[in-house]
């Protein structure tokens, strides 16, 4: 007497299905009579006296008989109280509470002693697990809207015995309610007064998905313009879309479905956990991951612990972070944008025409080289962000996000053509490019003039590129290379 | 008197004062030599007589050429001293017309630095040869500048020209060539760079010039080694004023005391030696702003105090992804400078 049932676990990021096999055999004898195998954690092994006390409160009698439920793949570990409802599904079908024909679903849920469904995290990817598999997603009603956002045939369920009447097709179950819009933080370029310099790096950042870095003193906008940077990207597809709520639903938040990039501005006290990733047992993702396909800003770059500045490094280059644990290794995505923001010098004020800096230049020096180094590097485009000026904050806002996203695009679909964003260009590809005569000339310039590094000439190659697929030109020339030169030549 | 003794002479390398006292007392270059090959000039010991082929060898390995004078491409500014060097040991190409020397302390402070970078620039932007002596501090600084403007430099050592001192002005001795430029030396390949070796130096510096201007200096040092040259040689002599009781400008300060013309910044030199060179041949700060074109030219105009790039486009009334491309352009020129989040003209630093 044997059935299984269908639910989800999370590797990474990535949902996958867990069969849930429910085997009753022979009587009972001694104490071993209800078994869970199949790496469970605690939570899962007290799964037992739930579904026990939930299929008694349906009016089902217990079986008095030798039940092993494992949970497939074996290897794979599992956490929570979420396998409850698949489980106390497959041990009635075992026992023929349920006929064979009601166990094609994909089940999550929390029991009740009483029977009730309680809604858990992971609704996502129960969701994205039914609708590959082409099966009613049974959830508890409250995490209805989650797994909806997979576009699967979601079923919310209040009890068990609901779920029974579901799956036997005698009811349809609860309608989902819909999930609640995102909050909109992402600020419209318009409302920011003045600052050329600092709209036209986010215009060329965006458009080649370039790391920025915003210096200034306080006061100057550079957080509001860091905030606008998802207003200015391309929206997301609604795959991408999908992907980045997944990411948030595995992080146990309520997954957004907006089509805008997320946008994640972790304070620099927050632990490496938090950002990178991590936690005891299975993996959780961190802020990195959370900014998948979006924005990762870094408010007062200098202010976060270089080790985890050093850390950031190899992830972000590499659009995945690596996390090890006990049995367990996963990569999660975070394929980021950086912005950083960072004061000039610590009281902030150094080349600030009306507030004096307070700083000894050795202060200065030490606050520069803690953000030195190969993180600063990997920063395509560094600008200041002056304070603006009364006469600016009366005038007129300046171009909408709108505009600039349109140009945005038009530079993302050349890049498309060449089958990579500008940002990830390598030497060979850069190399493989149009460059005039001028370009050359002035790369070289750049160099004898210790204006440029071996590494900051590719980057203002990739730069320069960017804002010549901004220009619609076919050959980046002298004028875009000079461009992307002063568009990085801060600190 | 023939050329291969001439050279041979200079071969044994003795004090330019010395060589040319012997060539006189002995009535030629060749007695010199024999004289000296039979050990009979004193302290000259035998085998510091280079054989002829060995002395070119010498020379093609540290890539000079002997230039003496008389011949045609020998400066006529260091013909006309009253001890002019009998050869000079030439890499690159000389300056067909004077330049104007910049020179100063190895001991410099930040201050004479940066003014002999910016003269540097100027002078070079003037279109007029620098004439230094590529030591640390001042002179490095004023080569520099050159370079930075693309001029043409000249650098007299105080060594053969196989022999870099200091060393790690390596770059600044090949950039020196590649723009054109010379390294020359009395002295020949080889020679270490004693210290004695270095005020005879300095009256080819001073003699090359029209023009020389004294950056920072003790009061003792090879700078006013250079500026007593200058003086005899009737050259122009020029000083930067500093604090009085700064002691990298008390040789300064002195100088102008006993008459040589303070200088109150690049454009004022340029103004002072235009009287002494003719007008500028290339372009002056001032005329440079018509010489660069278009956005370039508009750009450069609105730096005259420093400024934020988001200003300079509100000033020009043109997109600040233009007026980026053409500070940059500018920076790379020379022609202003950028840093703290403002950019300015070069002569304003």
């Amino acid at each position: 007497m044997f059935a299984s049932v269908t639910s989800s676990a999370l590797v990474g990021v990535d949902p996958r299905p867990v069969r849930v096999e429910a085997h009753v055999s022979g009587t009972a004898g001694g104490r071993d009579r209800f078994n869970i195998v199949g790496l469970p954690d605690a939570s899962i092994r007290e799964a037992r006296q739930r579904v026990q006390s939930a299929i008694l409160a349906t009016g089902h009698h217990f079986p008095d008989r030798r039940i092993t439920v494992n949970l497939a793949p074996a290897d794979l570990p599992k956490v929570g109280s979420a396998y409850d409802l698949p489980i106390a599904l497959g041990v009635l079908a075992a026992i023929g509470g349920l006929p064979p024909y009601a166990t094609k679903v994909v089940a999550l849920g929390e029991l009740a002693l009483d029977g009730a469904v309680r809604a858990v995290r992971g609704g996502l990817a129960a969701g994205i697990v039914a609708a590959r598999r082409g099966m009613p997603c049974i959830v508890g009603v409250d995490g209805g809207a989650e797994a909806a956002l997979s576009g699967a045939d979601v079923r919310g369920v209040t009890s068990l015995a609901h779920a029974m009447a579901v799956c036997r097709g005698e009811d349809r179950g609860l309608p989902v309610p819909e999930a609640a819009p995102p909050i909109e933080t992402c600020l419209d370029l318009s409302a920011v007064r003045g600052q050329a310099t600092a709209r036209r790096a986010l215009e060329v950042a965006a458009a080649g998905g370039h790391h920025l870095l915003l210096v200034g003193p306080p006061g100057a906008g550079k957080t509001m313009l860091a905030r606008a940077m998802p207003g200015v990207l391309p929206d997301l597809s609604p795959t991408e879309a999908l992907e980045v709520a997944q990411a948030h639903s595995a992080a146990g938040r309520p997954p957004a479905v907006g089509r805008r990039p997320p946008f994640r501005s972790p304070h620099h006290s927050a632990t490496p956990a938090a950002i990178l990733g991590g936690g005891s047992g299975v993996p959780v993702p961190g802020e990195l991951t959370l900014a998948d396909r979006g924005v990762l800003f870094l408010d007062e770059l200098a202010e976060f612990p270089s080790h985890l500045l050093d850390t950031l490094r190899q992830p972000i280059e590499e659009g995945r972070v690596h996390i090890a644990r006990k049995g367990v290794s996963v990569a999660f995505p975070c394929r980021v944008q950086l912005v950083a923001a960072t004061n000039p010098c610590p009281c902030g004020y150094l080349g600030d025409g009306r507030t004096p800096c307070r700083c000894s230049r050795p202060a200065v020096d030490r606050y520069r080289t803690r953000l030195s180094g190969p993180l600063l590097d990997r920063f395509d485009l560094r600008v200041t962000v002056p304070r603006v000026e009364a006469a600016e904050l009366l005038g007129a806002g300046g171009e909408p996000s709108a505009a600039i996203r349109s140009r945005v695009l038009a530079a993302r679909r050349v890049q498309q053509d060449r089958g990579v964003l500008n940002r990830s260009l390598s030497r060979d590809q850069l190399d493989g490019l149009p460059w005039d005569v001028d370009a050359g000339r002035m790369l070289a310039l750049a160099m004898d003039r210790q204006a440029l590094t071996g590494r900051g000439w590719d980057r203002v190659r990739k730069t320069a590129r960017t804002i010549a697929d901004l220009e619609g030109a076919e050959q980046a020339g002298g004028n875009h290379v000079a461009e992307a030169l002063a568009l990085r030549s801060v600190l | 008197m023939s050329r291969d003794d001439r050279v041979g002479v200079a071969f044994l390398g003795l004090h330019p004062d010395r060589a040319r006292t012997e060539v006189e007392r002995h009535g030629s270059a060749s007695s010199v030599l024999r004289l000296a090959a039979r050990a009979r000039l004193d302290g000259v010991a035998p085998h510091r007589v280079v054989p002829p082929a060995d002395r070119v060898k010498a020379m093609e390995r540290a890539g000079c050429r002997p230039v003496l004078l008389g011949d045609p491409d020998y400066p006529g500014a260091l013909a006309e001293l009253g001890d002019p060097p009998d050869i000079l040991f030439v890499r690159g190409s000389l300056p067909l017309s004077p330049g104007v020397a910049v020179v100063g302390t190895r001991r410099c402070t930040g201050y004479g630095r940066r003014l002999a970078t910016a003269f540097g620039r100027s002078i070079a932007g003037a279109g007029w040869p620098l004439i230094s002596g590529l030591a640390r501090g001042i002179d490095g600084a004023a080569h520099r500048g050159t370079l930075e403007a693309s001029g043409i430099g000249v650098a007299v050592l105080g060594s053969g020209s196989d022999v870099l001192y200091p060393p790690d002005h390596r770059e600044l001795h090949d950039g020196l060539l590649e723009s054109g430029g010379a390294v020359i030396t009395e002295y020949p390949p080889g020679t270490r760079p004693d210290g004695w070796r270095f005020p005879p130096r300095n009256r080819i510096i001073s003699g090359l010039s029209a023009a020389v201007v004294v950056v920072e200096a003790a009061v003792t040092g090879g700078a006013l080694v250079t500026a007593m040259r200058a003086g005899e040689q009737g050259r122009a002599l020029f000083a930067v004023p500093g604090d009085v009781d700064r002691e990298a400008s008390v040789g300064c300060n002195m100088l102008i005391r006993d008459g040589a013309i303070p200088v109150l910044g690049a454009e004022d030199l340029i103004e002072a030696l235009s009287l002494v060179l003719g007008p500028p041949r290339r372009m002056s700060p001032a005329a440079m702003a018509a010489s660069i074109s278009g956005v370039d030219a508009l750009v450069l105009a609105a730096t005259g105090t420093p400024v934020t790039a988001d200003r300079v486009a509100e000033i020009v009334g043109l997109p600040v992804s233009e007026v980026l491309g053409a500070i940059a352009r500018l920076e790379l020129a020379g022609h202003v400078v950028t840093g703290d989040g403002v950019v300015a003209a070069a002569d304003q630093r």
